[in-house]
Formats: C-alpha cells, sequence, structure tokens
C-alpha cells in the first residue's frame, strides 16, 4: 500500500458487548447451540419510529453501527460509503423467496425485495448522512470487507485533501440459513461451548456467527490511534503462500516477524485449516502474543470486521484483553499489530496495521 | 498524472444473441429481444414480455463444454462464462495468465435462478445431497470464482451489487486499479439471469409493463426485465499499446453519486443523476457539447425517466444529444445492463450511428426534449455517455472517447 489507511473510530455490533465497549468480555457470552446471534443495540436512537418498524434486524444493526462510528469519529456527512457483505439481508432474502413460493407469486408486498438488495444499507446510510458522494458494495465472499478497505485506499490515494470514509461490513445468521450452510460442513456436528471453539480444532467446522462492524478511515493523520499499512487477500493459498505473502507484506513494510506485537488470529476451529494456521502460530516470534476472536464472534464472511474491531481496540486501550489471548508473547507494546483471517472455504486475507506515530 | 484506461476487447451476450455482429445487426434492424417467455417457469410467464436469451441452460452448457443436466451451474454462472468466451475470442488469454490483473464481476442476487427452485428443499433439515451443490451459488462471488476457475485465471477478484448500478461499478472499480497501479489489465462488467425472484419483486413494486416498454414516453408503462452478461478488458494506455492490442475507446470519465433521497425512487428533479454526469464530464474534461451519444439508463418507468430526463435536459440544455435507451432491445438486465449498454455506447462511437430507442410514440409533458427514434449513420460520435442508476440512491456515469 502507498499510503496508510487511518482508523479514526470503529463500531461492532456482535454477540459480544462491543457497541459498549467498556463492557468488552465482561462477562463473555457465550452459547452451546452453535450459533453466536447478535447482542441488539438502541438502534431506535439513530433510527426514526416510522422507518424502524418496517427494518429487518440486520438493516438496523447495519444502520446503526454505521451512524455510531461516524459519530465516534464527528463526522455528519462522509465522504463516501463502502460497505462489503457476502449475503446481504437474509432474513429480506428468505421472507420475500419464501413468501413467493408459499403465495404462488400473488398479492406480494415489496418491503423484503427491497430490503433484501445487497445495497439496502448503503441507500440508508447515505440518506441518514445526507452522503451524496461515492456509495459502493462488495459482495464478494470472505473479501468483502477487506475489498472496502482496498477501495477506501485508492480513493483516498486519488486526493490530497483530508476526507473521512464510512467502511464496514455485516452478515446475518438466521436459523435457516444455518441448516443450509450446516449441510456444506460448515458447523461442527458436536457443537461445543462457544468460548471453548478453538479447543475443538480436532473437528471439521466452526460455530456460525453474525456481526456488523464499520471503521471511519481517513487520509486524516492527525486523530486516528492506527492505520492500516498493508492488505492482501488471497484465494485459498498453500500454507507457503500465505507465509511469502506475509513476509512480503512485513518487508514491505521494513519489518520482520519479531516486530509484530500481536498476531489477530481469524482460526474458526475448523480442523481444515490447520494447515495454514499452524505453520502461522509455528513461525510467531517469542515476542509475538496471539490474539483470537472468532470463540467471540462465531464464523460469517466479514468476521475479520469483528477481528479489525478488535485490533482497534488494543490499540485505542493499549492492551490485549486476557480472554482472547492464545498465546503470551514477551512484547509489552503494541506498535504492530497483524490480522490473518481464515475462513470456512480455506481463504485467507493479512491486514497489517500500525500505530499512529503522527497522532496529534 | 495517473495513465489512460482503455477498452480493448468485450464480450456480450443478451436476448439480441451473443457477440458485437449480432447486437449491431439487430440494433440496424430496429429488432427487439423482448418477446414472450420460453425458459423462465414463473406463475406469470404468459402475461410478461422478457429480454430472455433464446438459450437454454443445456445450449449454454454445452456452448462452454461443459456436462449438461444439473451439472452444479446456474444460469448466472453460465451467462458469465458465455460473455468471458465471446471476449476471449478477441484477446488472447496468455494475456490475462501473464500479468496480474482483475476480475471484477458483478450480479444482484447471486444463483437465485436455481435456488428459488429448490429453497424449500434446501432450507429442509432432511438431507437432500442432490441440492448441496447449489448451496453456495447463493453467494454473489460464486459466479464470479467459477469464471476464473473456468478457464484457470488467478486474478485479484472483486464482486459488486449496487443492483442496477453494479457492472458499471464494476468499470469504475478497474479503472481506479489500473490508475492506481494495482493492475495493468483488469476484466469488468457482470451477469444476470432472469429469476422469478426478481420478476415477482419488480412486479410487486408495480413498476413491470406487461407490453414493449416504452422509455421516456409520456405513457410508458414501466420496464421489462431482461438478463445478461458482459465484459470489458480494461487496461492501461501503455499495456495495451506494448502488446499492440487495438484500442475500442478511452474510459475518459466516470462518476459514482449517491442521491441520499429514498430506497428505490431517484431524487424527482433528477438532481443526483445530474450531478453524477456532471462528475463523469469534469473527470473527462469534456463540455456537454462534446458528447456524440447519450445511451440513458431510461428504465421506462414513471420515476426513472422523469428524473433522468429532467437531468439530462438540465445538464445539456434544450437541445441535448441524441440520447435513447436501449432497454426496448434487451429488457432491463440489472447489474449486466451498466456494462453492456457501455458497450452499446462504445459502438455507437465505432460505428459512427445513433442508436433509436425503441417503442417511442408521445413525449413526456414534463419535457422538452425527445429521444432519438431515427438510426443514423456516418454520424460524428467522438464521447459517449452511459448512465445507470439503481436502487439505494446508487447513480453511476461513465464516459468514453475515441482513441
Amino acid at each position: 500500500m502507498t499510503q496508510p489507511l487511518y482508523i479514526l473510530s470503529a463500531c461492532a455490533i456482535s454477540a459480544q458487548h462491543t457497541y459498549d465497549a467498556t463492557r468488552f468480555l465482561d462477562p463473555v457470552l457465550s452459547v452451546n447451540d452453535g450459533k453466536l446471534f447478535m447482542i441488539d443495540a438502541d438502534y431506535a436512537r439513530y433510527i426514526s419510529p416510522v422507518a424502524i418498524r418496517r427494518m429487518s434486524r440486520m438493516l438496523k444493526a447495519g444502520i446503526t453501527a454505521g451512524m455510531k462510528c461516524l459519530e465516534d469519529a464527528g463526522v455528519k456527512t462522509p465522504d463516501g460509503i463502502i460497505i462489503g457483505s457476502a449475503r446481504g439481508s437474509v432474513t429480506d432474502m428468505q421472507n420475500f423467496l419464501k413468501d413467493m413460493i408459499n403465495m404462488k407469486e400473488e398479492a406480494l408486498t415489496p418491503t423484503a425485495f427491497i430490503q433484501s438488495t445487497y445495497n439496502s444499507v448503503n441507500g440508508w446510510l447515505a440518506m441518514m448522512t445526507k452522503c451524496t458522494s461515492y456509495n459502493q458494495t462488495y459482495v464478494h465472499r470472505g473479501f468483502s470487507l477487506e475489498l472496502c478497505l482496498l477501495d477506501a485506499q485508492l480513493m483516498l490515494a486519488e486526493t490530497t485533501e483530508k476526507k473521512y470514509l464510512l467502511a464496514g461490513g455485516f452478515d446475518e445468521l438466521t436459523d435457516e440459513y444455518y441448516i443450509i450452510r450446516d449441510k456444506i460442513g460448515y458447523y461442527k456436528k458436536q457443537m461445543p461451548e462457544s468460548q471453548a471453539l478453538l479447543n475443538h480444532y480436532d473437528t471439521p467446522g466452526s460455530i456460525g456467527g453474525e456481526g456488523a462492524s464499520f471503521f471511519t478511515v481517513t487520509n486524516d493523520a492527525d486523530k486516528a490511534s492506527c492505520a492500516i499499512h498493508g492488505l492482501q487477500m488471497l484465494l485459498q493459498p498453500t500454507s507457503e503462500a500465505l507465509q511469502a505473502a506475509m513476509a512480503d507484506m512485513l518487508s514491505q513494510n521494513g519489518l520482520k516477524n519479531e516486530d509484530i506485537d500481536v498476531l489477530v488470529c481469524g482460526m474458526n476451529g475448523d480442523s481444515r485449516n490447520h494447515f495454514l494456521v499452524d505453520p502461522l502460530i509455528a513461525t510467531c516470534a517469542d515476542k509475538t502474543t496471539i490474539a483470537t476472536f472468532k470463540q467471540f464472534s462465531g464464523e460469517y464472511d466479514t468476521a475479520s470486521g469483528f477481528g479489525l474491531w478488535l485490533v482497534n481496540y488494543l490499540f485505542v486501550h493499549s492492551c490485549i484483553p486476557t480472554e482472547t489471548v492464545y498465546k503470551q508473547g514477551t512484547s509489552d507494546e503494541i506498535n504492530n499489530v497483524l490480522l490473518c483471517n481464515i475462513t470456512i472455504s480455506g481463504d485467507a486475507t493479512l491486514v497489517l496495521v500500525k500505530r499512529n506515530s503522527l497522532a496529534g | 498524472m495517473a495513465e489512460r484506461v482503455v477498452v480493448t476487447a468485450v464480450g456480450i451476450i443478451s436476448a439480441l444473441g451473443m457477440g458485437k455482429d449480432a447486437h449491431v445487426a439487430a440494433i440496424r434492424n430496429r429488432q427487439s429481444g423482448v418477446k414472450a417467455v420460453m425458459h423462465l417457469k414463473s406463475l406469470h410467464s404468459a402475461e410478461f414480455v422478457l429480454g430472455e436469451i433464446d438459450k437454454s441452460n443445456d445450449d449454454l452448457a454445452s456452448l462452454m463444454g461443459l456436462p449438461t443436466g444439473d451439472n452444479g451451474y446456474t444460469r448466472t454462472t453460465l451467462l458469465s462464462l458465455a460473455a468471458m468466451k465471446d471476449l476471449l475470442e478477441h484477446v488472447d488469454i496468455s494475456v490475462l495468465h501473464n500479468e496480474p490483473f482483475a476480475f471484477i464481476n458483478a450480479n444482484t442476487v447471486g444463483g437465485m435462478s436455481k435456488m428459488e427452485d429448490i429453497y424449500m428443499d434446501v432450507i429442509s433439515p432432511d438431507n437432500d445431497e442432490q441440492n448441496n451443490k447449489y448451496i453456495n451459488t447463493l453467494d454473489c462471488a460464486e459466479s464470479t470464482e467459477n469464471v476464473a476457475a473456468h478457464y484457470g485465471l488467478k486474478p485479484l477478484m472483486a464482486t459488486i451489487s449496487t443492483a442496477c448500478s453494479s457492472s458499471s461499478n464494476s468499470l469504475l472499480l478497474g479503472a481506479r486499479m489500473i490508475k492506481q497501479g494495482v493492475v495493468k489489465r483488469a476484466v469488468c462488467g457482470g451477469g444476470d439471469a432472469l429469476s422469478r425472484f426478481t420478476l415477482n419483486g419488480f412486479n410487486s413494486l408495480k413498476n413491470v409493463d406487461k407490453q414493449l416498454c416504452q422509455p421516456f414516453d409520456q405513457n410508458r408503462g414501466g420496464l421489462n426485465l431482461g438478463e445478461a452478461a458482459g465484459f470489458c478488458l480494461l487496461e492501461s494506455e501503455s499495456a495495451a499499446k506494448a502488446r499492440g492490442a487495438n484500442i475500442i475507446a478511452v474510459l475518459s470519465g466516470y462518476a459514482n453519486t449517491n442521491d441520499a433521497y429514498h430506497p428505490t425512487a431517484p431524487s424527482p428533479t433528477g438532481e443526483g443523476a445530474c450531478r453524477t454526469m456532471q462528475q463523469a464530464l469534469d473527470m473527462a474534461k469534456l463540455a456537454p457539447g462534446d458528447i456524440g451519444y447519450i445511451n440513458a439508463h431510461g428504465t421506462a418507468t414513471q420515476n426513472n425517466d422523469l428524473a433522468e430526463g429532467l437531468a439530462i435536459q438540465k445538464l445539456f440544455g434544450p437541445n441535448p444529444p441524441a440520447f435513447s435507451s436501449t432497454k426496448p432491445y434487451t429488457g432491463h438486465t440489472l447489474a449486466a445492463a451498466g456494462v453492456i449498454e457501455a458497450i452499446f455506447s462504445m459502438w455507437a462511437m465505432e460505428e459512427q450511428m445513433i442508436i433509436p430507442n425503441l417503442n417511442f410514440e408521445t413525449p413526456m409533458e414534463e419535457l422538452t426534449i425527445k429521444p432519438a427514434t431515427a438510426l443514423k449513420e456516418n454520424e460524428p460520435v467522438n464521447h459517449v455517455l452511459s448512465n445507470s442508476f439503481g436502487f439505494g440512491g446508487s447513480n453511476v456515469s461513465l464516459v468514453f472517447s475515441k482513441a
């Protein structure tokens, strides 16, 4: 990446207390049925009573996380809205589809159809923030959020003006969607307590999750606590390719393995991903603390958004919550953090985040 | 100063056929691909006309050398494969193997055309393994990854879904990646197959015309849906010249804005559409008078044509360049509309012709301008503008110029 993408604020609605970050993992919320649903936030704070009545849960969560994120950054109208979601509002899609089938294509109402459109959260956020500038929606499975970050970085590289973009990702879990994905091996057959997910690395599948994670990203170094300096998307890489991409990213930034203070690892407890995760952990220096998050977020296509939210949390709070620590490293600083996400289908993404030394 | 981005090859399949010759011949004959339904198994099939592609799924599979029948490919993917096959008739695939490139695809509902037929079985906890191979086709990214895999390509991939502006956004992202030096080349576009889901969706919004659609007509009654797929090969000018490629057009300007007005309807004054076209012209460093032809979004819905007509009138004045909607030829092909209409616009420039707006009878009361209705040949068309507007207030305009 040619220029850093500064993170000015982050907001996540997830299965943990992230919307109110003062309560993060206090307590850890855990389930034993493999379905980590989001905790509802105060949606009515941002969405009018008239609008909220017709909105599905994902729409409300996406809009609220986006609005709160901008509010935390002190940005009223962003210079662009870029959102990733592999599946959009699943509830709306399945409701319209089932109505169509059950009602034999008669007397259908359009609300669910409209809301199932992948860019409906984009449209609402544009309306609510009066953002008439750039608006984009990426729908590429486990790369959806990362493509937003790439686009944001490219867009900001085109200008010398200070610009503030809202970038984020969301995906929804429903009981029905769980059944569907369970049929193709997404979830464990013997479901552990979700917080103990990573102790069950010997069986295939993961646990279901959902969430909305938003970031105010900017080329303005003034107030951001951290910035993204590297970004890689790897389609079903070999372990060697993942290692090479990581080494390449570090060397481009003048860093070595031992300069990584924290590896935030999106391992998902799926035995089929051992071949990627094990060498990654083995190459970590003694200094590096490994933190994990999917036992808290569950697995979903834009779960890396929870991971990036956690990365930002580490920089803002200058501490690593003990519940997330998979391996304690010797470094007592948090300057360089690498986020590595690994999906059920074996795709991987790397995001290098460094402390912002230019913060005013 | 960033390099110019050029288009060096296109691939297309729509209700007019496959490839340039079939399309240009149909346009010259004022021949529409919108007709009675052959393949879509909707309970409303007999009531509507659609821009449906003649080829069945088996025909498309055979064309691609794939097994016919229950082969795991949805119509969305088959159409995208066919468009890529057409593109590769015009460029050696080694060009895409030799250097890093991006593949940017778009669609609105992934493999819904298949999923809607099997959904009740798919959500039943009783395992019916027969359908499991289609489960991942629910993802919009499925066709993107399948097309790349079919041709053994390993590009930087992205899939976009911004409703009816989706594939215009593919071209925009490709251009941005090339200008920023992320890649030298990008295959950009999108594809959507007809589905009962979208037909019933638009029908529930009461904006589907059961007759042939009439863009920019006072008595327009809504859109006809269609299906299509299209791709453009974008390259940096130096990369194109280095391999001696034929340059079809320069992508000289583009803009993406949002109405921030309503979830489905455009701002009625056309303010958003006007701003988008203006920004695209600004990037191309062109004045409105430089544009020789506008391929309008022109869905023939009440809202779109009023907003877009007012926007064209506002920006281009009482005597705008020739403009037409090509949706009467293809139907509204949703995510594919942006790229196939961009391709039509480039052909208007290549062939120096004005594409007539079919089915137009009565000018709109609110407008003083009306679309081009006669085919004109040997017209000086040096710059073209192509509009795509979608749900969620999403507006994209593209400007192409002669090389």
